[in-house]
């Protein structure tokens, strides 16, 4: 093990870490403005620490010490088996969290002959390990389901338990065309695979190569991860909050961020199968080394546009009514803002400079190829976790027996069929 | 040492995990003791350098084994009073442990000779699994699919509605 590789691995570990747990409080408060937005208010962005708001982002800090510091209530009920109660959510957790350490942040790293991977855990079987971990996790809810010695709680975990089973085979079957196609179980060959074109002009991206099975796999993934329209376990209006129901405080906090890292793995894999991974379409990893002067000069024009705009929106936004008289420390907060996302804009531009111009070295430039990666595999990663929770604030939720219904009559008919088909074409295609 | 240490502490999670399935009363903590068991064998796979082997493991044995099991948990949830009485439960237990052992020595003794007639493969990947299957031991697997495939439609059978044959009563009606 040379040092770089070290370097990397855990760079890599740290990395999927943060992206893992950092996104949590993000997501919360995504999904907590974006459900104001969609029902026509503002939502949380009162919070300040200083003056800064973030646009509400400081809200989630304070939601976590609220839930720290709530009384740990227990049911008196329980007589055994409260260390089971109690490590229930726990498992949920780590199960999303192990889940999501699979996937590939940016294409795999040369560094003196060495092929590093970018990946938290430099596996290279992640389908499988995707497949096989995220399974898990819904025996945390089943074991806090039953544990609760209640029956909405234990209604909760039937039906969790039942709706994993019976979506777990369309997503495999849906995730088995995908291997079929891709002629691989590693994530990362899959991204590559996906950087050429189809039909010529067409990106080789999953949707357009499976439309069939990248339907079936978002479905799936929807029920898995148990976001709306499939939230059957904890419908409130049905049966108060299913398996949640007797935890309290950071037992239920467990569950909840658990449901929120599932939900970013969920968005990590589709994006990974299905929407090119780290790649932006037509344009491979090793077309931006080769044309690095050109990528570096397209990076140089398009990062002062995004910033500019991004300002333009935040004086626009950032701001109160004029008939409020103080403003609460939002120009403050402009301002500050505004400086900052300056100053790191000229220090990409001097680095871009300097990388084309005086250094010429191809580990800087691959450095650098990488670091965009990881930039465009975050901002995917964000579009479709929104994409999640607008449909959470749009879609009804089904009721028990029409989930059951999708899922054994329509989406696993489905994925067999274009299993089917795909087998039946990549075997005459490459006889 | 490293990997002396690894085995050690995976073989107490599998044996402490093991002995709780057998011996606790309520069948969701033998769920929770076969999960870690289960856990415990993928990880000895995968100290074994078989990451094939260990993933498929988990997958088979916790994704769909204990999730299986736990449903039938939640569906029949048996209070603790209308579990079953088993007063002599440990000695049952010691018994079969002293019937098992002369039968447990010789398959270590078996087993402990086999690496010598096999040829070893550095690692064991699902590319190495999948074409051993379906090469070498295509036989066996396609009358495993069969002996599955039986298991299945005979579940169907039973679980299917049965059909009244009308009687002769109802048919003059």
């Amino acid at each position: 093990m040379s040092t770089a590789s070290i370097l990397v691995s855990v760079a890599s570990f740290v990395l999927g870490a943060l992206l893992a747990l950092l996104t949590i409080p993000v997501l919360v408060w995504l999904e907590r403005r974006i459900a104001s937005l969609v029902q026509d208010r503002l939502g949380p962005n009162r919070t300040n620490v200083f003056g800064f708001r973030l646009g509400g982002v400081v809200q989630s800090f304070a939601d976590v010490v609220k839930l720290l510091l709530k009384e740990e209530y227990y049911p008196g009920h329980i007589k055994m088996g409260r260390w089971l109660f109690m490590l229930a959510p726990v498992i949920t957790f780590s199960a999303a969290l192990l889940a999501f350490m699979a996937i590939p942040f940016a294409d795999t790293l040369q560094i003196d002959g060495e092929a590093l991977r970018v990946q938290a855990l430099p596996i290279d079987f992640g389908v499988l390990w995707y497949l096989a971990i995220g399974a898990i996790g819904v025996l945390g809810v089943i074991f806090g389901g039953w544990l609760s010695h209640n029956k909405y709680a234990l209604l909760g975990a039937a039906r969790a338990g039942s709706m994993v089973v019976s979506y777990e085979l369309p997503l495999g079957l849906s995730i088995l065309s995908f291997i079929i196609t891709y002629n691989t179980i590693d994530f990362n060959a899959m991204v590559q695979w996906q950087s050429g074109t189809f039909f010529g002009f067409l990106p080789a991206w999953g949707i357009l190569v499976q439309p069939l099975a990248s339907i079936v796999l978002i479905v799936a993934l929807f029920a898995e991860t148990n976001r709306n329209p499939f939230t059957v376990a904890e419908g409130e209006s049905e049966i108060v909050a299913g398996y949640m129901t007797e935890h309290t405080a950071m037992k239920f906090a467990m569950y909840f961020m658990g449901e929120y890292v599932a939900m970013n793995t969920a968005s990590a894999v589709i994006i990974t199968v299905i929407f090119g991974g780290y790649q932006i379409p037509w344009v491979s990893t090793e077309m931006m080394l080769e044309n690095f002067s050109a990528f570096a000069v397209v990076m140089m024009v398009s990062v002062p546009v995004i910033v500019g705009l991004l300002i333009k929106w935040m004086r626009k936004n950032n701001t109160v009514r004029p008939t409020v008289s103080t403003d609460g420390g939002r120009n403050f907060e402009t301002k500050v803002l505004t400086i900052a996302l300056l100053s790191m804009t000229a220090l990409i531009e001097v680095i871009l400079l300097y990388l084309v111009f005086v250094a010429d070295s191809a580990l800087a430039n691959s450095i650098t190829v990488m670091l965009f990666q990881i930039v465009v595999f975050v901002v995917k990663l964000m579009m479709f976790n929104i994409f999640f929770i607008l449909i959470r604030w749009t879609v009804p939720r089904f009721r028990y027996d029409q989930v059951q219904h999708l899922g054994w009559y329509y989406l696993l008919p489905l994925s067999l069929l274009n299993l089917f088909i795909t087998a039946i074409i990549v075997v005459g295609v490459n006889p | 040492m490293l990997e002396v240490s690894i085995f050690a502490i995976l073989a107490l999670f599998m044996l402490g995990g093991s002995i709780a399935m057998i011996t606790s009363k309520q069948t969701v903590f033998s769920a929770f003791g076969f999960l870690v068991t289960m856990i415990g064998l993928g990880g000895m796979f995968a100290l074994l350098n078989s990451q094939f082997l260990a993933i498929a493991q988990i997958m088979v044995s916790v994704g769909a084994v204990v999730i299986l099991s736990m449903l039938t948990i939640l569906t029949v949830n048996a209070k603790e009073e209308n579990l079953p009485k088993e007063p002599h439960k440990y000695k049952w237990i010691m018994f079969s442990i002293l019937l098992v052992t002369p039968f447990t020595i010789l398959l270590y003794k078996t087993l402990i000779i086999l690496p010598d007639h096999f040829s070893t493969i550095g690692t064991i990947n699902a590319k190495v699994v999948g074409k051993l299957l379906f090469s070498e031991w295509v036989l066996p697997f396609e009358i495993l699919s069969i002996l599955l495939l039986s298991a299945m439609v005979g579940a169907i059978v039973i679980a299917r509605k049965k059909r009244k044959r009308p009687g002769k009563k109802e048919r003059r009606a």
